[in-house]
């Protein structure tokens, strides 16, 4: 009774640390958008700059310093689409992306599991050299790299793109560092009622991982999305390219076309923003899961 | 750590010889077992596409090579050389100051702007995405507005610290203030991706314990200190250590920016090695300078894992 | 994480160790393969282009240079049905080396690559690059004299001629006509001295206005150390003595060329630094810089409303300027796609069809008989700035020493420029250390 008394006495406090799927929603406006608003176009200002550009012509941007267009040139858009076989790399693009996020969510999330839960003879080791990967710089193996995809027949196709990046060490890694923070009598209560380990993870442990798997899947998708390096030497035939690979079609040594390079990236990045923007849902705890239940 | 019991042996099945089929079942129902069966696709892979090619270019480091004749064997001369480079001896300092300011400002401005962020406000969805932004920005897009921005001419920041009463500063083309320019542009950069890992963290935390905190009566801050911090403890030490390998393999942002310069006051060890392979043709002193950064960056991430496990509690 | 325990860092060590056996045996193996071609571009035994195979082209066109090539290769397909030339755009130059070398080293190289001719001297070495000299000997009508001299010097590396031109440019003196009448200098000329050109820069300079005179690319790379060369030619010194053994730089000449850049950038401030991101263009065509030392490539990024002139640069002891011809190298894929590869690049580079790619894209004639033909006066009234550069061509009498030391060469040499021009180092001093480093440079050869 006290106790509940007290806890009505603070629950503007409370509220005020609650996340956002807690009771009640905060009405009114609140001093943080003062902070998060200037912060906010501060973060948005390449985006501004690069949409700017997009519609300027490209006299207008061959000027420094930069200033506003005269006109909007909404065709900008429309013609990095059509000039380059956009569609076509967009597509390229998504499936490279795609197979990316389905291969680690599944396999970083199983391994991920195993070093976080299960004691097993090299373990430590094994991720201990998963990490190393981590720390060699691209440039020095992506000849060798080239060579084993070669060796597998992909060259030249999305295979060379998928397959070294179905796993990744920061998939794992994360994963891991989460599933240890989850209370393990939840799932040693699923073991003794017969649950296999697999089972466990699935049905008991990832709902609750909901937050780091939309991590791991944004993350996984944006490197994909923009990765420039290795596509540029795995993928020699144009219709096989993804889209930055494409778009640097307007980026010559001595001549840029600005506007419709800004124009195509801006169109590129936006399927990742609003996959961002979807995957905030996720971001939510839901209240029937937090917490030790029972 | 946690404490994993291994499930108890299945119940017994009748008329069964009882030693033998126990041995082979609890193999199978091992730890041992399923860690290697769960985490083999994995491994399998990162064998095949991290650790080979790795493996593979160590031979290079040996060799004298310019990847477009065959190499000589040289033995640990580069290695040798490596150790006698003035230049090279730079570049690491270099590294090593970037890494040690970019990682403590990255995690403690990540946290606050996460915690600013873990909050019912309206448009909450938009200012997510706002600081996430630069991450999904090419380093291209980051770079041009970055060397505008910063422009010893024509550059707003000029403009402004001009109404203020400083002169003006050549930023970028400061040989003493271009790495902190570096600095920040790449926290700026990057904060979005620990502010996502953090929000995720902080979405762990169960209510629960931040409200009987408070009914004990303890101050906002007090309950942030010593509720919600440690429980971020391992979320801490990913970052810590995934943005210390990353930030000791700096390379895409001097690249698009300064080169190096000026006056090599940007050479990152990466930057290094990269001109040593495609621009001076010694791919076999690159692939040195490789793995002595390597091994830099292995003892690194030993030590703070080791710390991490000393400090760093998982709840069990 | 069990990374203490004992028995389990044996198991690794041991397993790491198999790991590295395996791949150091396959590596050994796999380094070899780069040289099982033997080159068979050295015997004048080529068989005729045909057989009905695929040439494969790389190139960092963009743009209107890349709808010409395209359009040129379509046309030469249309009427060579012997074989088909696949041309495929390989990413921006920047990146042509990165791509060739990782393809040779893989394997799966194309026939024809456009290059830097800052990469022939290291392209060279490599069995797989084609010694073009026996086969332009032997193929009639080609007429090696007939191009420039600095494009054979380009691509001549030890006697060997490994690339065809595909590009050559020159820097010159490109100027804003408006910037020069407000005020009141009067328009650069032939005869013009350094002299002339440091009072001009300053005089078109404006603090205020946030206005320079000239506009220097600073960024220690390359495009730093040009110009500079072009500088200490026209003071009549030289980089390198004549069999590239020992630097020659630290001379008289050279603390000239270095002591104008001094004077202009850090005494007069009359000089834009640009960082290397091609901001002087974007500035000229605001009006904020009025002198450029550049080729003809930036030309088409001039915008329509600017006034320019173009003129040769000025002259200490001479108007000395350096060229940057670009060449396409062939790859031994086989001697068919060699000759195959060769029939292509014949054509595209005989003079009538050379100088009709010219007259789309705005490229320099890249053969002296180019400007002897009729089209060429239809060439020079679509481009009329061209035609300084063109007769510019003939002060590019020196080039820069064709040694795979170079590019090490050229980043002290531009650590030097860099240094100056920013005010951190006094000529001498610069010199010093620059020759100093490309001595030792030298002496430890490649």
């Amino acid at each position: 009774m006290e106790a509940a008394a007290r806890r009505q006495e603070l629950l503007p406090e409370i509220g005020s640390l609650e996340t956002e799927a807690g009771e009640g929603r905060r009405r009114g406006l609140s001093a943080w958008h003062l902070f998060l608003v200037p912060m906010s176009l501060l973060m948005a200002f390449p985006f501004i700059w690069m949409f700017i550009t997009a519609v300027s012509t490209l006299p207008e941007t061959r000027r420094f310093p930069p200033s506003l267009p005269h006109a909007i040139q909404w065709h900008n858009f429309i013609d990095a689409w059509t000039t380059v076989p956009f569609d076509r790399w967009l597509l390229n693009t998504t499936i490279v992306a795609v197979a990316s996020v389905v291969g680690n969510l599944v396999f970083c999330s199983m391994a991920g599991y195993a070093f976080a839960r299960l004691r097993f003879i090299g373990g430590g080791t094994a991720f201990l050299l998963i990490l190393a990967t981590l720390m060699v710089p691209f440039q020095v193996v992506m000849i060798p790299t080239l060579l084993i995809v070669r060796g597998l027949g992909l060259v030249d196709t999305l295979g060379a793109l998928i397959v070294p990046n179905l796993v990744t060490p920061f998939g794992i890694f994360l994963l891991r560092q989460f599933f240890k923070t989850l209370p393990v009598e939840i799932e040693e209560a699923a073991r003794i009622d017969g649950a296999s380990r697999f089972g466990t993870l699935v049905k008991i442990v990832l709902p609750q991982m909901k937050a780091p798997l939309a991590t791991v899947a944004i993350m996984t998708l944006l490197w994909r999305w923009n990765d420039f390096l290795w596509p540029l030497i795995a993928i020699q035939t144009e219709s096989r390219y993804t889209l930055p690979l494409g778009l640097a079609a307007f980026q010559g040594a001595h001549f840029t076309n600005w506007p419709l390079l800004m124009a195509g990236t801006l169109m590129s990045q936006l399927p990742m923003l609003i996959v961002f923007v979807v995957a905030q849902r996720w971001f939510v705890q839901s209240l029937a899961s937090s917490g030790i239940k029972g | 750590m946690s404490a994993v019991t291994l499930s108890p042996a299945p119940p017994a099945a009748p008329a069964q010889p009882a030693r033998k089929a126990s041995r082979w079942e609890r193999f199978l129902a091992s730890d041992s077992l399923a860690g290697w069966g769960f985490a083999s696709p994995a491994m399998l892979l990162i064998a095949v596409f991290g650790v080979a090619p790795i493996v593979w270019s160590v031979v290079l480091s040996f060799q004298r090579n310019n990847l477009l004749s065959q190499g000589t064997w040289i033995g640990f001369k580069n290695y040798e050389r490596l150790m006698r480079d003035p230049l090279f001896a730079h570049s690491v300092r270099l590294t090593v100051l970037y890494a040690a300011l970019f990682v403590p400002i990255s995690i403690v401005l990540s946290l606050l702007c996460a915690v600013a962020l873990n909050r019912k406000l309206w448009f909450i969805r938009l200012y997510r995405t706002a600081i996430f932004l630069p991450v999904v920005a090419s380093t291209v897009a980051e770079a041009i507005l970055f060397l505008w921005l910063f422009d010893p001419y024509y550059g707003v920041v000029n403009v402004a610290l001009s109404k203020l009463g400083i002169p003006q500063q050549s930023f970028f083309q400061n040989p003493s203030q271009a790495l902190y320019c570096i600095v920040i542009m790449t926290v700026w950069g990057w904060l979005g991706f620990s502010v996502i890992i953090y929000l995720a963290a902080l979405q762990g935390i169960p209510k629960e314990l931040v409200e009987a905190a408070a009914i004990d009566g303890a101050s906002r801050w007090r309950i942030f200190r010593r509720v919600e911090l440690p429980l971020l403890g391992p979320t801490t030490l990913f970052l810590v250590v995934y943005l210390s390998i990353n930030a000791l393999q700096l390379f895409d942002e001097i690249y698009v920016t300064t080169r190096g310069g000026p006056l090599n006051s940007t050479l990152v060890v990466v930057y290094y090695l990269y001109q040593q392979a495609f621009q001076f043709f010694d791919a076999g002193y690159a692939t040195a300078i490789a793995y002595v950064l390597f091994l830099g960056i292995l003892v690194l991430t030993i030590v703070q894992l080791l710390i991490g496990r000393r400090f760093v509690h998982y709840r069990s | 994480m069990n990374i203490g325990s004992r028995r389990h860092a044996v198991a690794a060590a041991l397993a790491l160790a198999a790991l590295v056996l395996v791949f150091a045996v396959a590596a050994c193996g796999g380094s070899s393969s780069t040289s099982t071609a033997s080159p068979s571009g050295s015997a004048a035994a080529l068989p005729s282009p045909g057989g009905g195979g695929t040439v494969t082209m790389w190139h960092g066109y963009t743009d209107v240079e890349r709808t010409a090539t395209d359009a040129f290769v379509a046309k030469f397909n249309a009427t060579n049905p012997g074989f088909t030339v696949k041309v495929v755009f390989a990413g921006n130059n920047d990146y042509a080396l990165q791509k060739l070398l990782t393809a040779l080293a893989a394997g799966k190289a194309p026939d024809v690559s456009y290059q830097y001719g800052s990469s022939m001297a290291n392209l060279a070495t490599s069995p797989k690059i084609v010694d073009l000299g026996p086969i332009m000997a032997a193929t009639p009508g080609f007429n090696w004299d007939d191009f420039y001299e600095a494009e054979r010097l380009a691509t001549t590396v030890n006697g060997k001629v490994i690339g065809v031109p595909a590009l050559v440019d020159n820097l010159a003196l490109v100027y804003n006509k408006a910037l020069f009448d407000k005020a009141g200098v009067a328009y650069p000329t032939k005869d013009w001295t350094w002299t002339d050109f440091r009072s001009a820069a300053q005089k078109l300079t404006d603090p205020t206005a946030k206005q320079y005179g000239w506009a220097y690319v600073n960024d220690a790379s390359e495009d730093t150390v040009w110009r500079f060369l072009a500088l200490l030619w026209q003071a009549d010194g030289n980089l390198l003595n004549a069999d590239n053994t020992k630097s020659e730089v630290n001379s008289p000449q050279g603390l000239k060329a270095m002591t104008l850049l001094h004077d202009m950038a850090v005494t007069d401030k009359s000089v834009y630094l640009d960082s290397g991101n091609g901001n002087y263009l974007n500035l000229f065509n605001a009006g904020k810089v009025a002198m450029l030392w550049t080729g003809p490539w930036d030309l088409s990024s001039v915008n329509a409303g600017v006034q320019y002139g173009v003129e040769i640069l000025p002259a200490d002891v001479t108007h000395a300027t350096i060229a940057g011809p670009d060449n396409y190298v062939l790859v031994d894929n086989g001697a068919q796609q060699v000759a195959n590869a060769w029939d292509f690049v014949n054509w595209f580079c005989s003079p009538e069809v050379h100088l009709a790619y010219c007259i789309a894209t705005g490229h320099l004639p890249i053969r002296k008989s180019e400007t002897t033909l009729p089209a060429y006066q239809t060439y020079l009234k679509k481009y009329p700035a061209d035609e300084i550069f063109v007769a510019n061509l003939e002060n590019a009498t020196k080039a820069r020493p064709n040694i795979p030391t170079y590019p090490k060469i050229s980043a002290a040499l531009g650590q030097a420029v860099q240094s100056v021009l920013l005010g951190r180092a006094q000529p001498q001093q610069a010199l010093d250390a620059a020759g100093q480093q490309i001595d030792s440079i030298l002496a430890a050869g490649q």
